[in-house]
């Protein structure tokens, strides 16, 4: 999970995790006096269980339940920001469904709260409600909508309060121009307030402006988005779809709008702070972006992650020869097939991969695995990607999509982000058959062509330049063509474990890189560093026999005692 | 019209006493080249006339266009040495025919680094020194390099042709010229010979110093007149060079040699040089450029040069060309010189095997270089990569130390980055063919044995710019160069049009390879980085990459300075950092190195790869470091061998050594980003003072350590008084007095620093020598050239790298005006952390 506090703090925070001192310190009630002005309205604390009921629309889940009486086994998933209300929420619940129990003889429904998110927080955590054979996850809070594989889900993003004047203000501070060609939009939660926002700054002379909510087809069958009530006025029409958005205007003359016109002349106003790969993505859509922090009602510009930097991760996956592939979700559609065949990509390009599921990343994690040159992170596209900000990482962190642009054998970069895995997979798909034509055209050699081929040769095994450092790497591809290597196993019966070739070692038939970095470690076990001391000697002491016996008689006790007698 | 074949010559390479492999080196426009193509003549490769105006040696348009040699070529030479001579040879020779391999290098500072590669090669160098401007300070980096590589001086005092027909000096004004050119030289000499060469000092009356005009193609040592007057007056050839320079005098009533420079009457007498070598020399010029048509002949006669029909038609500056070719051709005192006074292969590399070989210097592969022994194992440096005429591929140029070279032979192909032992940077590969370079023009041959420098191809694609071939898995790598200058100005690069990405990497590769001392890499944000080492390095890689490597469209961002990152102080509280487990301390604290323990680092004094001990031996003699200390140096960073250290100051720390590759990894990575703009550290120390580790292996891995290490450095760093530090060039200035003013304005107004003003003896001219910030260079000598008129010409080398005096972490500041703007360019957040960031509360 991309820790959204870590990353916003906005400073280099070493201990990555939000596993800070206080974090096992028990929380004493006292203390506990948990600001939740900042969603649920200024005077919220007055009369917290109804601003919680409001805020969860509990009465509108309750209709639900009546509706689709078959799901018995109910677990509810809270953001961390939002775990605090679980308990109020889980009793408003309780008490609304068990009036609902008591017309009907139906067994008992149980509820769960999802505690610990494992991966990202807008997604839904499909293997823990598994765990206790949910029939139903609710998912609160800010949502990604992306497609899971079974289980039914009900989305409820909650109706956080906005001051509209603020907000407002802060919009034309920042645009003072009322021709200003703008888009409105905002996290899941918010975008019900978008419409009376846009209505607002209509009638206030702004023009241009397009707004988006969210897109109830982008999700799939067996999702339900309560609070499906938000904002869609008859006379807007809806100009293009954007990842789970649907782009608005009431402009009539406005039908249809590109992306590429959206991202030369629209600038983009978003309410809340998103997670740094949604942010990436925005910025790549729009001309500019804007932040609206609705817990400090202030405007923010950069500086946002950049593409740019994207570009560099992806030359340094060029030369690395030891990929670890992170995987950061379980739930997403195509998780398996996407790792199958990135694997495949990866051993076909003569690189060494490792596989890891790591849950909630973080620096000291990651950092535990030295071997590896470079991460591939498989998550969701809202929040599971880590954007290395801060340069806090010790090794670079790439999405499947820029990996299998490094993999290709020209440089290649297209500027664009993406993060579906749908994508990757076809991207791959492509590159295979392209292979494939220039393999079958290969097949039909001349004899000019087989004097190339054996200048191939001559080239095996030939480095490859690092752009970024500006050097020759060697060891970019420790798995290529093995027959070159002149590779003997050890024989059988032999004690070797491992088995040094050139450009690589080998266990069992296998190229290992990371056996490979242990030997070049320095500390090689115990005893290894004194041979940099004063006085070494590399024979040891010699051994000596020492006194034997028992503490009541050694040896030269019994020798001795006849004569003391 | 060759004349000799390739059997002939490499018939010759057999005979390694006989070869010769040198450099010409030079300032800038002091005539290297041309003199280069008088010796290119003898051996007859281009025709007589052309010598002098060919340039052969600048094979590119650019390089013929500007009349400035921008990359180094190689050409073999033959010549034959009349028997006499050959005895006076004082090394072992075979015979009266020579090999010389002879490398014409680039005078301009910006491409020292090509000169770098050319001495590596070479066991001997021609300097050129031009008779008027004298000295420079490209003569000096040149000789100061060549010397550093333990390789022999002579020297040509050049362009005598101008002191006497534009300058219109005396006789004894030449001469003091003459003495005084030679001085400086020695004084270079002597401040930075090696005491294993004994002495290189260049004589006159030795025959190491010659004396001539490159664009007349006449040239003399003072031997080649001790010859001719030895005869006349029966005195011993070497007793007569030493009465024909210095303050020996003749007189010729008397017929007495004195060294009173009067008689007995108390008349000047004049100086036997004068008198012998200059007057004949003076009356020629006089008598053919006075067009005195009755004089000319006599003269002629008596100097015993014949001249042919058409020749006698000729009237002066082309008449004064002919003439003096014939009487003193260039090329006969040059070769000479070269062939008697520069040592062979295997003179030369008995006292440079040591310096020549990473590795202990009495096993085989070091007495075989030493030996210079063509049957031992192979050991060949390459020293730089020649492009070949098929686009993306490269000759591997260098010279064999030991053993043969052969096509087809199977060889080791070694990096830099090679240890024996390892498989990192190391290939297996057969050569496919060995060439001889000759200029623009390449002569296959079969082998090439130990001794002679050669072109090798199929080895390019394994090395980026240099590296070390050799037969044996034992064998250490040769010793990477150094270059004296630093790649600090960089621009970024960017393709015009999306679609030819693959066509700039692959662009920047091929630049890559093709200079020794340019560097290609990416910034922190993700630009392609070029980075060179003055405005005109950059503008000829940045032309060849956009017309030739690449061959794309570039856009080209205005040039910006490479940065360090230091400190100044001690920090001022031990910084302490705990892992993420809380379970694991490092307390540290940092310092600055002295300015010379990083001086020597940088230059490879201070080599990490060198043993610890004798290092610390090093360390402790000449830098007054504590031998403990020095010798429980963990790392040098960043990439391993840069000019920062760790030092392990801690006491009985249980599993110490267990964390040192994670500490070594994490200082590597802090130092190559430093926390004020991300730019690289300089001459910081770490000192770890303590460290509490857990007791459990699994809590004290590399995910703990790292990370750790690295905010422990931080906090160091930033609680010792941080500073920038910008890299300043040493600019020299000659100019005429009158532009002196102009000079001084424009270098007040970009913070130039006067370091000295000398006006050059018996000449108008004007030396100024001032430090000038990298950052204010750009456009400086445009500036220059407006506000003197165009009189003066600045020459700009990397000086040094000086402190920022105030405070990065403020932005009002100058040094925090520069932080600001690469942060905001490289997308950081404005502000620096402070050292809270990265200290941790016990």
């Amino acid at each position: 999970m991309l820790d959204s506090e870590t990353v916003h703090a906005g400073v280099p925070v070493a201990l990555s995790t939000a596993q800070t001192e206080d974090t096992f310190t028990l929380a004493k009630y006292e203390s506990t006096v948990t600001d939740r002005s900042s969603y649920l309205g200024p005077d919220s604390n007055e009369n917290l269980r109804e601003a919680i009921a409001r805020y969860y629309d509990i009465e509108h889940i309750a209709e639900y339940f009546t509706h689709n009486k078959s799901f018995r086994n109910i677990t509810l998933q809270f953001p961390d920001k939002l775990i605090q209300d679980s308990s109020t929420v889980t009793q408003l619940l309780q008490d609304k469904l068990v009036i609902q129990d008591k017309d009907t003889k139906s067994a008992k429904r149980n509820i769960w709260v999802l505690a610990d998110t494992a991966y990202s927080p807008c997604c839904v955590d499909e293997v823990a409600s598994e765990h206790v054979n949910a029939d139903i996850v609710i998912h609160f809070g800010d949502a990604c909508l992306n497609a899971i594989k079974s289980q039914p889900v009900l989305y409820c993003f909650g109706r956080p309060y906005l001051d509209f004047d603020e907000l407002s203000q802060g919009f034309k501070k920042t645009y003072s121009d009322e021709m200003a060609k703008v888009c409105l939009m905002a996290d899941a939660p918010h975008s019900e307030c978008i419409g009376k926002l846009y209505e607002i700054l209509r009638n206030d002379g702004y023009e241009n402006l397009l707004y988006a909510v969210v897109d109830e087809k982008s999700s799939s069958s067996n999702c339900t988005i309560l609070q499906s009530d938000q904002h869609q006025a008859s006379h807007s029409n809806k100009l293009i779809s954007l990842q789970n958005r649907a782009i608005y205007s009431s402009n009539k003359e406005l039908k249809t709008i590109d992306e590429a016109n959206l991202q030369e002349n629209y600038d983009l106003f978003h309410i809340t702070v998103p997670a740094d790969p949604h942010l990436l993505f925005l910025t790549t859509k729009f001309k500019t972006v804007s932040l609206y922090d609705t817990e400090t009602s202030s405007v923010k510009q950069g500086p946002y992650p950049s593409l740019m930097k994207r570009y560099k991760f992806m030359h340094v996956a060029r030369t690395a020869g030891c990929i670890g592939i992170l995987v950061n979700t379980l739930s997403l559609k195509n998780t398996k097939e996407t790792i199958n065949t990135l694997v495949k990509h990866i051993r076909d390009s003569g690189k060494k991969h490792y596989l890891f599921v790591v849950g909630k990343p973080n620096v000291a994690k990651l950092a535990n695995f030295e071997p590896v040159d470079i991460w591939c992170i498989l998550g969701c596209g809202q929040g599971g990607i880590i954007l290395d900000q801060h340069n806090e990482f010790y090794k670079p962190i790439i999405t499947p999509y820029e990996l299998t642009l490094a993999l290709k054998p020209e440089v290649t970069w297209t500027g664009q982000w993406v993060v579906d895995f749908d994508a990757v997979l076809d991207e791959i798909e492509q590159e295979n058959t392209q292979m494939n034509v220039a393999f079958e055209d290969s097949t039909n050699l001349s004899k000019a062509e087989a004097k190339d081929l054996s200048g191939d040769l001559q080239n095996e095994g030939a480095p490859d330049f690092d752009a970024v450092t500006g050097k020759y790497i060697s060891t970019s591809r420790p798995l290529r063509k093995l027959k070159h290597l002149e590779l003997d196993y050890p024989a059988m019966g032999s004690r070797e474990l491992t088995k040094n070739v050139a450009g690589g070692v080998i266990i069992k038939g296998t190229v290992s890189t990371s056996a490979a970095h242990l030997q070049s470690r320095e500390w090689t076990g115990l005893g290894s560093d004194y041979s940099s001391q004063d006085g070494y000697d590399e024979s040891g002491a010699a051994v000596e026999e020492g006194i034997s016996g028992v503490a009541s008689g050694y040896e030269f006790d019994r020798t001795n005692k006849p004569k003391s007698r | 019209m060759v004349a000799f074949t390739v059997d002939q010559m490499r018939s010759l390479m057999d005979k390694v006493t006989n070869v010769r492999n040198m450099s010409v080196i030079a300032h800038v426009d002091h005539g290297k080249s041309t003199l280069t193509d008088s010796l290119v003549q003898k051996a007859g490769i281009i025709s007589a006339a052309k010598a002098g105006e060919a340039r052969f040696m600048d094979t590119r348009k650019d390089e013929q266009e500007r009349g400035i040699t921008i990359k180094s070529t190689a050409i073999s030479l033959f010549a034959e040495i009349n028997d006499e001579d050959v005895k006076d040879i004082k090394q072992k020779s075979d015979g009266n025919s020579f090999l010389i391999n002879l490398i014409d290098s680039p005078g301009h500072v910006d491409f020292s680094s090509e000169v770098t590669a050319a001495l590596r090669v070479t066991d001997g160098a021609l300097v050129v020194v031009d008779t008027v401007e004298g000295v420079c300070v490209q003569t000096e980096t040149v000789l100061r390099q060549a010397l550093g590589e333990r390789i022999k001086p002579v020297v040509v005092i050049n362009k005598v042709d101008r002191a006497l027909l534009e300058l219109q000096v005396t006789k004894e004004d030449l001469y003091q010229s003459f003495s005084r050119t030679v001085e400086s030289v020695n004084v270079i000499i002597s401040t930075y010979a090696d005491e294993v060469l004994g002495d290189v000092q260049v004589y006159p009356s030795q025959g190491t110093v010659a004396f001539g005009s490159g664009l007349h193609g006449w040239a003399f040592t003072i031997r080649q007149f001790a010859n001719r007057y030895g005869k006349k007056f029966g005195v011993d050839k070497s007793k007569m060079m030493e009465r024909l320079w210095g303050d020996s005098y003749f007189n010729p009533k008397t017929k007495k040699w004195t060294n009173k420079e009067t008689d007995a009457s108390g008349k000047p007498l004049e100086r036997a040089f004068n008198m012998f070598v200059l007057d004949p020399i003076f009356r020629l010029f006089a008598a053919i450029m006075n067009f005195k048509k009755d004089e000319i002949p006599v003269l002629l006669e008596k100097l015993e040069i014949n001249l042919k029909g058409d020749e006698k038609e000729l009237e002066g500056k082309a008449l004064l060309k002919v003439v003096m070719k014939k009487f003193l051709p260039a090329a006969d005192a040059l070769l000479e010189m070269i062939v008697m006074h520069l040592p062979s292969p295997v003179t030369a590399q008995n006292y440079r095997a040591e310096q020549l070989y990473e590795g202990p210097s009495d096993d085989p592969f070091c007495l075989a270089i030493k030996k210079c022994d063509p049957n031992a194992d192979l050991m060949l440096y390459v020293s730089k990569m020649v492009p070949t005429s098929d686009k993306g591929r490269f000759y591997a140029f260098g010279r064999v130390f030991a053993g043969t070279v052969k096509s087809g032979q199977k060889v080791r192909i070694q990096g830099p980055n090679y240890v024996p032992g390892k498989k990192d940077d190391l290939f297996l590969k057969a050569i496919q063919r060995v060439v001889l370079m000759m200029g623009s023009r390449t002569e296959p041959i079969d082998d090439c044995p130990a001794g002679n420098i050669v072109g090798l191809v199929g080895v390019d694609q394994f090395l980026l710019k240099t590296g070390t071939l050799t037969t044996n898995e034992a064998a250490h790598n040769m010793k990477v160069m150094k270059f004296s200058v630093s790649p600090v100005v960089q621009v970024a690069v960017e393709v015009k049009n999306a679609n030819d990405l693959p066509k700039l990497v692959e662009g920047l590769k091929r630049l890559s390879k093709s200079d020794p001392c340019v560097l290609t890499y990416m910034s922190e944000s993700g630009e392609h980085i070029v980075a060179g080492t003055g405005e005109l390095h950059l503008e000829i890689c940045l032309q060849d990459l956009e017309n030739d490597h690449a061959g794309i469209p570039l856009k080209i961002s205005p040039p910006v300075v490479a940065y360090r990152e230091t400190v100044e102080g001690e920090s001022s509280q031990v910084a302490l950092s705990k892992s993420p487990n809380k379970h694991n301390r490092i307390y540290l604290k940092a310092e600055p190195i002295d300015e010379e323990v990083s001086l020597a680092i940088e230059n490879g004094k201070i080599n990490p790869r060198d043993d610890f001990k004798a290092r610390a031996r090093i360390m402790a003699d000449e830098f007054n470091w504590d031998v403990t200390d020095a010798r429980k140096i963990w790392c040098f960073g960043p990439d391993g061998n840069g000019p920062n250290l760790v030092v392990d100051q801690t006491k009985a720390v249980q599993y110490l050594h267990e964390i040192k590759d994670s500490v070594v990894a994490a200082f590597q990575w802090a130092t190559k980003e430093g926390p004020i703009f991300g730019e690289q550290m300089r001459s910081v120390r770490v000192n770890i003072l303590d460290v509490t580790l857990h007791a459990d292996a699994i809590h004290r891995g590399g995910g703990q350590i790292i990370p750790t290490m690295r905010r422990a450095t931080y906090a160091g760093f930033l609680l010792a008084e941080p500073k920038i530090q910008e890299p300043v060039f040493l600019v020299e200035i000659q100019c005429p007095e009158q532009a002196v003013g102009g000079i001084y304005s424009v270098l007040n107004k970009k913070r130039g620093q006067v370091v000295s003003e000398e006006q050059r003896p018996g000449t108008p001219l004007f030396t100024v020598k001032a430090y000038l910030p990298v950052n204010e260079s750009f456009g400086f000598t445009g500036e220059l050239r407006q506000a003197t008129g165009g009189q003066a010409f600045p020459q700009m080398v990397f000086d040094h790298w000086a402190t920022l005096g105030s405070d990065p972490l403020d932005p009002t500041t100058k040094a925090g005006e520069i932080v600001l703007a690469a942060r905001k360019r490289h997308g950081m957040k404005e502000e620096v952390p402070g050292w809270q960031e990265y200290y941790d509360k016990l």
